[in-house]
């Protein structure tokens, strides 16, 4: 690492790609930590299998790597790595033919030291069932939401990974976000 | 309610509940909030969504440093591919011998039977069989197997 480095700010993906194309192998671990939360909850959203999603993860990360060369930066590292988790992921599950239903477990809240214990239990079983509500939205919805809530992207980011346009990303967030509306009331 | 609004603030609700947007934007959207049901209703879903993000396994993130290592060093290093490669090749050798099931019930080539003329001998019992050596015979001996042969093959012999 170099003295700048450590002084100044988090280097942005781009410039750890381009450190990890001239064989910088720190480089890619840190796009590996930066980014792996987002690629494991891509391919958990799609194969609804813990196991199945790491090894997704593993697999987009090593074909990313291989293709470090051919990665033009014309969308962000992160869209990029998404879009492979996700067509990643969706060989897994016509590889396997079948779709495994996600243990609730998996999906528990993030706990917060601030909240009181009875309101936190409450916040928690709403927070299981929204998910759990989540699991019966048709694929596209379910990744716009998934895509847009949980990790920030943009509707032309989430257009990209999902293979629609912008708009149809859009328009697939707000029905989601209607459909569970009606599910949770 | 206004729509245009409502629209505005919907989109930003996700960067809110996340913390991704804060200052102005987030001020802007939480004072709609107070007038809004509809726009209050559904950040108080995107929040739960938010809260409720699956967990990510602990060790995921070492696994696939791990793995992205040993790539690269296998990438890196073409002689242990091709090395990968022979053992492949032998293993798989190994698996086809003749005393595989495939090799037993497989057809023999013709070329397997193909001995010289001279060096057939057939037997009593009608099988072929390679010609006798007589190099390990004494001349005695010899001599009494030549002569029965002479008695059988005579035309005033017994057969």
């Amino acid at each position: 690492m170099r003295e700048d480095d450590r002084l100044g700010p988090e280097p942005s993906d781009s410039e750890l790609v381009r450190r990890g194309r001239s064989g910088d192998d720190a480089a890619l671990s840190t796009l590996v930590h930066r980014h792996h939360a987002a690629a494991y909850r891509v391919a958990l959203s799609l194969t609804r299998d813990d196991d199945a999603a790491q090894d997704v993860v593993q697999d987009a990360f090593l074909k990313a790597f291989r293709a470090l060369d051919s990665f033009r930066g014309d969308a962000a590292f992160r869209t990029w790595l998404l879009t492979i988790t996700a067509n990643e992921a969706r060989g897994s599950l016509r590889k396997s033919g079948r779709r495994r239903e996600t243990a609730l477990e998996d999906a528990g809240p993030v706990r917060s030291e601030d909240v009181d214990p009875a309101e936190a239990a409450v916040r928690s079983q709403e927070s299981a069932r929204a998910r759990e509500m989540m699991e019966q939205l048709p694929e596209k919805q379910r990744m716009s939401v998934s895509l847009r809530i949980d990790e920030g992207l943009s509707f032309k980011e989430i257009g990209q990974i999902i293979e629609s346009s912008e708009g149809a990303a859009r328009v697939n967030y707000f029905h989601g976000i209607r459909r569970l509306r009606e599910l949770l009331r | 309610m206004n729509d245009a609004l409502c629209e505005v603030v919907r989109e930003g609700i996700p960067d809110v509940v996340s913390g991704r947007s804060s200052g102005e934007g987030a001020a802007s959207v939480e004072g709609h909030l107070v007038t809004c049901e509809e726009c209050r209703a559904e950040f108080e879903l995107a929040r739960t969504l938010f809260a409720s993000r699956p967990r990510v396994p602990a060790r995921l993130a070492a696994r696939v440093v791990s793995a992205v290592q040993r790539d690269r060093t296998t990438r890196a290093s073409p002689w242990w591919g091709l090395s990968a490669a022979a053992v492949a090749a032998l293993a798989l050798g190994i698996g086809i011998s003749s005393d595989s099931p495939a090799m037993r019930d497989s057809e023999v080539p013709n070329y397997a039977y193909e001995v010289e003329e001279g060096a057939l001998w057939l037997s009593d019992d009608g099988l072929l069989a390679g010609a006798p050596s007589f190099d390990a015979l004494s001349d005695e001996a010899l001599a009494e197997l030549l002569d029965e042969l002479a008695v059988g093959t005579s035309p005033g012999g017994s057969l």
